[in-house]
């Protein structure tokens, strides 16, 4: 298995450096890179975003501390390099993490970049200070957090409450700029400042967001490009058709969906397409505290019916792939390998077996073909999200549950989530950095505004703080799985499969790197450029 | 009356005006249109009657195999994304189409009637007040309302049809309400208000039966405008939800992505819609021309 | 007039309250929780834990004085969000409206004059089927046409340089919503002309030996014009209606998708005051056509 990780990872920096190699030789400066944006980004301030919408055209704005190697493909602790920061070290314990800042950097409207600013960054995450986010959502990411202190005006240490080794892959991640002390959170929504390659421009509803060229970039010679214009298209139909016609540079984030994938190669046959895992997933939330799912066999049926291998085929023409709580390999570090997998239980290829012994569990508790039990599967009224729906009732048939879709406009999803308004849910999560740390406190761990079941238990609490700790990465590895493991079998978030979809753009586009474990930290755009 | 205006010309020109089969024939030789979307309308509503006999499959079972798939033996118009049957969910959509149309006009139609009725025959302060709230209601096009009140009472069949038939209410009542100012004007109705009847019941009685005619007509123009605004609704993903399989639903967002790979998911709701609706606009203009026949020409 | 705009002032405020789900919520969303002291402290910010009644006193003072409030969405002033999108869907509704003129009035003269001929059976099921059409689909099949055939897509991506640009882009949405406008407006005026033709002033100059050109195109078709300027009044307000998914499948940045979009994302102060503005027009065009119905209506100028 390390094997194979490796030959991939080696392979990819490989290609990595290849991609370097060549923009070192001929990379040329100007043009503005057209792509298109799939809807309004809600807001330029990334901090209080948990979408792409924002971080995929915001994060040219901005600089990190550290961040994932933009040339890497795949993102892990050893992919790590400096940004903002020069270099980084720990003190005995690994409980005071220090960066050393880089000087002489401003931000767009001329301030100067200090390490007050990095203190105010994390106190408006932490949720102290006097300016305050209006939304926060990855506050659970620094439970472990204690407080950020400057030394100096070019040295700032992160207090940790215990050791957490992975807790630099939070910082590495496309949702952990560095904001700018003087700036207020409102205007950040609205005109964000940022110390990166580009400056914004304007946003537009429905239109366009725009962004240029930062002249006085503290990277010489970056970016290559004049300016990045995001053109919005609602409709998929229409903005695939338009990549297609040769309107954009540029797709959205990996905005092509597989059977959409087919046409673009048809069609564009000289397009360039990166079939990549989101590190999304696709997931059920199921309310155990109301009937008829506080009844734990009938969790239990309702997980063995589904028939993964079904989901993936209809969706996604049997591309997507079946998984835990974490991203699977190959694309993923932490996934359960597909033999782990198979112990899982409800994991085992046979459908019929398993719904054989779902119907069991189901007569048993008195239901049958003339006793079917009625759930409302509920879930926001998005394709992507209706589609899986629709099929998990089809497989809930099978077992004597006759299941209608409830399907909720996007304005009520969350609040109805929040108030446990629901039987069972269909949910799609997406993974900032594909570490558990990052997944585990946000979706699983007692009090994360994200953990949407509720589900909290202290053994399973340990358990994360025991990994977290860990500094053997192999051994946090196998820790990890088991983890993933009891999450699954638990019916805590039960995993339908996790997605994949492509990237697209045109041959004269260069020096795009997608990432292959995660599609939010990979938008600098500084090393891209057009070869026309 | 109109329909003695029709025996005499069914006299004209000859025809045995005994049986009913005849009659419809001769309806059917001058308006010629009016029967093909007659025959339309037919097709229509005995598909939305037995949907379920006639659609080949389930159409909400998915399939794996069968995933957009093209026309062929088995799934005579394609499948889905989800390998439903096109073919079986454009006879169901048949039937949501129908019972939205056929819902929100019995819903808009009686309120208007009320409406018009109560305020063309009782004039005076309540008729004023009914006025005005229809001049607010004509203000704003027609889609534009029905997408606030969509939006504002949430995605569901029957909010779907209370959305659209809002709308129809001003038509219906304006209809209603010059109608029966120049009925109650009549010497038969008069008689009936001397002979001692109650308001109501001359109303009911007397001016109601009367003015069917311009409402049977304005209903059939209704009904295909209200099964394009919930195709219209449904596209914008505010009108009848999944898995409902409703025509606009089924032309929206997810089936617009597939429109090159899988035309068939684009191209046979469209007919469907397009089909109906016409239908009910050559019906409704030949209804037109025989009930009212000041138009006729 | 005032008083019709009041009343659908207080009717879109009140249902717009009533829709679930608030903006609160919709921030919320693409921050995937919802934090109740945070959502209500943003309820706060925009006003909206303020009774109802005082938050439409805010809206109709602010009206009054053309302060139309902050996008809850961009938290721009509406009026920088409105402004740059009227002349995009007035042009678009011109256009639209001038297409279906030219096409509707001279079919529809055609078909009276032909009444009952195999042209008139065709012109009118044509405009017939123009009515039946949804107009999303006409729109995506015509996408799909000129993606297919002509490699291109005739979609709104960046402002029009010059007006043949301008003209160019939006030709093709205004056909497709003009189609269905014309074909209204082609049944109006066969039907008008025929009524008129039907009238004794048409048998007297028949009678008086006047030639069948000049009756149908002198005399029947300026009685006929009456009604049909009422229905291009009409249609000239409605065609927002249409223009909601035209916009939308063609992505203009104009009024009409902007308001679908405004009505999804819960944005109070965008479709208040732009429903509004659509009623005023509505109000307007509807006064205009009275005044311009006395002006050209034969029987009040023999009156005087």
């Amino acid at each position: 298995m390390q094997r194979k990780l490796f030959t991939i990872a080696s392979a990819v920096s490989m290609v990595g450096l290849m991609l370097s190699a060549e923009a070192a030789m001929a990379q040329k400066n100007g043009g503005v890179l057209k792509a298109y944006h799939r809807g309004t980004p809600p807001s330029g301030s990334i901090h209080e975003e948990a979408t792409n919408s924002t971080v995929a055209p915001y994060m040219g704005v901005f600089n990190n501390l550290i961040m994932y190697d933009q040339a890497k493909a795949v993102e892990s602790l050893d992919t790590i390099v400096p940004d903002l920061a020069t270099k980084w070290s720990w003190n005995g314990d690994k409980t005071k993490l220090t960066f050393n800042l880089r000087k002489g950097v401003t931000f767009h409207d001329g301030k100067p970049f200090t390490a007050k600013d990095v203190v105010c960054t994390w106190n408006l995450v932490k949720g102290v200070g006097k300016a305050k986010l209006r939304k926060n959502p990855r506050k659970s990411w620094y439970k472990n957090l204690d407080k950020v202190t400057a030394d100096n005006d070019y040295q700032a240490t992160f207090h940790l409450k215990r050791k957490q080794p992975a807790f630099v892959a939070l910082l590495a991640g496309g949702y952990s700029p560095v904001y700018p002390c003087h700036v207020s959170p409102k205007k950040m929504r609205t005109h964000p400042i940022g110390t990166g390659p580009f400056k914004f421009v304007s946003l537009k509803q429905n239109e366009h967001v725009k962004f240029v060229k930062n002249q006085n970039y503290w990277k010489k010679g970056l970016p290559h490009l004049d300016g990045i214009n995001w053109t919005i298209i609602k409709s998929r139909s229409t903005r695939v058709l338009a990549f297609v016609a040769g309107k954009f540079d540029f797709t959205f984030n990996v905005d092509v969906t597989i059977p959409l994938l087919k046409d673009v190669k048809a069609q564009a046959p000289h397009a360039i397409c990166e079939l990549v895992t989101t590190n999304v997933s696709f997931n059920l939330i199921v309310n155990q505290f109301k009937p008829p799912f506080d009844n734990a066999k009938i969790r239990k049926a309702m997980v063995m019916t589904m028939d993964r291998k079904a989901f993936i085929d209809i969706l996604s023409e049997g591309q997507n792939v079946q998984g835990g709580a974490m991203m699977p390999p190959p694309s993923g570090v932490w996934g359960m390998p597909p033999e782990f997998l198979k112990t899982v239980a409800g994991y085992s290829s046979d459908v019929a077996g398993n719904r054989a012994k779902a119907r069991k569990i189901m007569e048993s508790l008195g239901y049958g073909p003339d006793n079917k039990l009625k759930v409302k599967v509920s879930t926001r009224n998005i394709a992507v999200y209706r589609d899986p729906a629709v099929i998990l009732i089809d497989h809930m048939k099978e077992i004597y549950i006759d299941a209608t879709l409830d399907t909720v406009e996007t304005s009520n999803w969350h609040a109805k989530v929040a108030r446990k308004d629901y039987m069972v849910g269909l949910n799609l999560t997406g993974i900032g950095v594909d570490d558990p740390d990052a997944n585990f406190y946000e979706n699983y761990s007692c009090g994360s505004q994200r953990n949407y079941t509720g589900y909290c238990k202290p053994e399973m609490e340990a358990l994360f703080e025991k990994q977290s700790m860990m500094e053997d990465q192999a051994a946090r590895k196998k820790l990890v799985w088991e983890i993933d493991k009891k999450l699954q079998e638990d019916a805590a978030r039960p995993m339908i499969m996790h997605g994949k979809a492509a990237q697209c753009w045109q041959p004269y586009v260069k020096g795009f790197v997608t990432h292959v474990n995660s599609i939010y930290n990979n938008w600098r755009m500084e090393d891209v450029w057009l070869d026309k | 009356m109109a329909d003695i205006d029709h025996q005499a010309e069914l006299v004209k020109a000859g025809a045995h005006v005994s049986s009913r089969w005849d009659k419809t024939l001769f309806y059917a030789r001058r308006y010629p249109l009016g029967a093909i979307g007659a025959v339309i309308m037919v097709i229509f509503i005995f598909s939305a009657i037995f949907a379920d006999v006639l659609a080949p499959h389930d159409p909400l079972q998915t399939r794996a195999r069968a995933s957009l798939s093209a026309p062929n033996a088995e799934f005579v118009m394609g499948a889905d994304m989800m390998g439903r049957d096109m073919y079986s969910r454009i006879i169901h959509g048949a039937r949501i189409s129908l019972t939205v149309g056929v819902a929100s006009i019995m819903l808009g139609g009686f309120i208007g009637v009320f409406i018009g009725l109560m305020s063309g025959y009782l004039m005076g302060w309540f008729d004023l007040l009914m006025q005005r709230l229809i001049d607010i209601m004509q203000a704003l096009p027609l889609l534009v309302l029905a997408l606030v009140m969509a939006a504002s009472l949430g995605p569901s069949l029957e909010n779907t049809i209370i959305a659209i038939s809002i709308p129809l209410v001003p038509n219906v009542a304006r209809v209603v309400r010059s109608s029966t100012l120049s009925l109650r004007e009549m010497p038969f109705v008069e008689a009936a208000r001397a002979a001692g009847m109650s308001e109501m019941r001359v109303a009911l009685r007397h001016v109601l039966p009367n003015i069917l005619a311009p409402l049977i007509v304005l209903f059939t123009a209704q009904l295909g405008a209200a099964i394009l605004v919930e195709a219209s609704l449904s596209f914008l993903g505010l009108g009848v939800p999944e898995p409902h399989p409703s025509w606009g639903r089924m032309l929206s967002e997810s089936a617009a992505e597939y429109v090159r790979v899988a035309p068939w998911l684009v191209i046979f709701p469209g007919l469907a819609i397009s089909m109906a609706v016409f239908g009910a606009n050559l019906f409704g203009d030949a209804l037109r021309d025989i009930l009212d026949p000041r138009q006729r020409s | 007039m005032v008083l019709t705009l009041i009343g659908i002032s207080i009717i879109i405020f009140v249902l717009l309250r009533l829709m679930p789900g608030n903006i609160a919520d919709i921030m919320f969303d693409s921050a995937g929780f919802v934090d109740p002291a945070e959502k209500a402290q943003i309820e706060k910010e925009l006003g909206l834990d303020l009774p109802i009644p005082v938050q439409y006193y805010h809206w109709i003072k602010g009206l009054l004085v053309w302060d139309l409030g902050f996008s809850f969405v961009s938290e721009m002033p509406a009026v920088d969000e409105l402004g740059p999108r009227i002349p995009i869907t007035a042009k678009l509704a011109a256009l639209a409206l001038g297409f279906s003129v030219l096409f509707g009035l001279p079919l529809g003269v055609i078909c009276a004059v032909k009444q009952d001929t195999g042209l008139d059976y065709t012109l009118r099921v044509i405009s017939l089927s123009g009515l039946s059409l949804p107009s999303f689909w006409l729109a995506l099949l015509i996408l799909m046409f000129c993606v297919t055939y002509f490699g291109d897509i005739p979609i709104y991506m960046d402002p029009p340089e010059n007006l043949w640009d301008e003209l160019l882009l939006y030709s093709i949405p205004a056909a497709a919503v003009g189609f269905r406008s014309s074909a209204l407006i082609m049944r109006l005026t066969r039907s008008s002309m025929l009524e008129v033709m039907r009238q004794d002033y048409i048998r007297t100059a028949r009678s008086k030996g006047a030639s069948e050109n000049s009756i149908n195109y002198h005399h029947a078709l300026k009685n006929a014009v009456l009604p049909v300027t009422t229905i291009i009044g009409i249609e000239a307000a409605f065609l927002i209606g249409g223009l909601i998914i035209t916009e939308t499948v063609f992505n203009i940045p104009g009024v009409a998708h902007f308001l679908v979009e405004a009505i999804l994302m819960r944005d109070y102060p965008i479709v208040q005051n732009l429903v509004m503005l659509i009623a005023l027009v509505t109000v307007l065009i509807n006064f205009a056509v009275d005044l311009l119905y006395a002006v050209l209506d034969p029987r009040i100028k023999y009156a005087d």
